[in-house]
């Protein structure tokens, strides 16, 4: 999947609450309509961002995707600033 | 960020099922996400006031730059009176490191708020054991995950044992051994379970003894492929001893083809998963409900054969409501014919059974046919892997029983 994204955010290894934590924060840095790319090993950090997204005003989640790298799964999560 | 202290702030999962069993006073906060919640929660034969609150709600409602700081807000803003100043308030998260910031947050406005440390994970892995009898000739333990509703159990007879579908983590099996000085000398899963891992392949190779398994459950049921773990085929009427004590193997397909029930020494019947104490286990895990119902109403029909005073020891339950006292789930099959609803309708004949099962069938869990891959050694995983993938309280029984254990 091709989603155009303005920011990575490596969050890979980090245990729950932070992969949102970390987004949360980043998110705030950038310009409205700006992407965030989130990488997280945090299985839950699926259905979190799904939830995160919905109660958060200025933040609208694009796509999610799964890579596998070296074996292990990478849980992307690519993050807009609405406004 | 640093991680909140730990010490007294916590209850190790242990802690928190002393707390359940004793129907002691405290209230659950659980802050996973509200699909995760909704699909398995903390229940105990009471079950706790418990709220769900995902922690990223009240982060983002709390609306302050740290974590700690947005739960003080939000707690102060939109809990006030929801939660319980007089006792104890149990955080609860998926790995135990999220509610832990939460339950700091939490005593900092003055509630004795208390981490479950490791979480739901730590929660499902946890494991009991409880003795059904003990003698130098018979020996029964039943030992369960209290979370996920999965039986066990150990058969010893003069120092020697049998083990009837051990879970996943051996050392657990491997530690009673030490301590009771028995040894294990054959393992027998009575079928293919779909529900949580094996722990029969793994413990028969560490102590290079028998598995035993029904070879129609050697077949992947959807993938049809033969199983790569070696195994003894375990035959209908078939008889294993251990010490003085024997094991016969009744066939009794259904829930699998080669579903297997146990009659130890003509007086206990593990059953595995065929009759439940609240229910019967459902028929369409392996894809084919509808064939397999007849298969399954002959089977109990055989099984109703044996005299009332039989000891039923079941391979799952849906409740901790369906222990007795002691904290075990058994019944004589004399008090199952009457309370059971599935044996009762089993009692009506053919078509009113299948007809009642068709209707009864709970969704299908998505993970059960990896989990098969798994137990037949197609499919290698990690222990991350393993534990998602056994996430959640087994769904083998009948719909009816996940409603009834309801809150």
């Amino acid at each position: 999947m091709s989603v155009a994204f303005d920011k990575v955010l490596d969050a890979r290894g980090l245990a729950c609450p932070m992969p949102i934590i970390k987004a949360r924060q980043e998110i705030n840095t950038l310009q409205p309509q700006n992407v965030l790319k989130v990488l997280s090993t945090d299985r839950g950090s699926v259905k979190d961002f799904q939830g995160w997204a919905q109660t958060a005003k200025n933040v609208e989640l694009l796509a999610q995707e799964t890579e596998t790298e070296n074996g292990k799964e990478v849980y992307v999560h690519y993050v807009k600033r609405v406004s | 960020m640093t991680k909140p202290e730990a010490q007294g702030t916590e209850w190790t999962v242990r802690e928190q099922k002393e707390h359940l069993d004793r129907r002691a006073n405290f209230f659950i906060l659980d802050v996973r996400n509200r699909d995760e919640f909704a699909a398995w929660k903390i229940e105990g034969r009471e079950t706790p006031s418990t709220l769900n609150i995902p922690y990223f709600e009240m982060l983002e409602q709390g609306g302050k730059d740290g974590f700690v700081e947005s739960i003080i807000a939000y707690t102060q803003g939109e809990l006030v009176g929801q939660l319980p100043k007089d006792r104890p308030i149990l955080t609860v998260c998926a790995k135990g490191d999220t509610s832990a910031y939460v339950a700091d947050g939490l005593r900092q406005l003055g509630y004795h708020a208390l981490n479950l440390q490791g979480g739901m994970r730590a929660w499902g892995n946890f494991y009991e054991m409880n003795p059904v009898t003990e003698s130098r000739e018979l020996s029964v333990y039943q030992i369960g995950r209290p979370a996920r509703g999965c039986l066990s159990y150990i058969i010893v007879s003069d120092g020697q044992a049998a083990l009837i579908d051990p879970l996943r983590h051996i050392e657990t099996y491997l530690d009673l051994a030490r301590a009771k000085g028995f040894q294990i000398e054959r393992v027998i899963d009575t079928h293919g379970h779909a529900d949580h891992i094996s722990g029969g392949p793994a413990l028969a190779g560490r102590l290079d003894r028998p598995y035993y398994l029904h070879p129609y459950d050697g077949i992947h049921p959807i993938d049809v492929l033969p199983a790569r773990v070696p195994f003894e085929y375990l035959h209908d009427g078939q008889t294993l001893s251990v010490g003085k004590a024997r094991i016969q193997a009744l066939h009794v397909p259904g829930h699998t083809l080669g579903n297997v029930a146990c009659l130890l020494n003509e007086a206990y019947l593990f059953t595995g998963d065929s009759i439940f104490i609240n229910s019967i286990a459902r028929p369409d895990l392996g894809g084919r409900g509808e064939t397999w119902a007849g298969l399954h109403y002959h089977s109990l029909r055989r099984l109703l054969e044996l005299p009332d005073t039989t000891v039923v020891l079941p391979g799952h339950f849906s409740s901790p409501r369906e222990a007795n006292v002691d904290g075990l789930f058994i019944a004589s099959l004399g008090e199952l014919r009457e309370k059971n609803e599935g044996l009762r309708i089993a009692q009506e004949g053919e078509d009113a059974f299948v007809q009642y099962i068709l209707q009864s069938l709970p969704d299908f869990p998505p993970p059960y046919v990896e989990i098969k891959r798994v137990n037949g050694g197609l499919l290698v995983v990690d222990e991350e892997k393993a534990s998602e993938l056994e996430l959640g309280k087994n769904v083998c029984a009948l719909a009816q029983a996940y409603q009834a254990a309801a809150p």
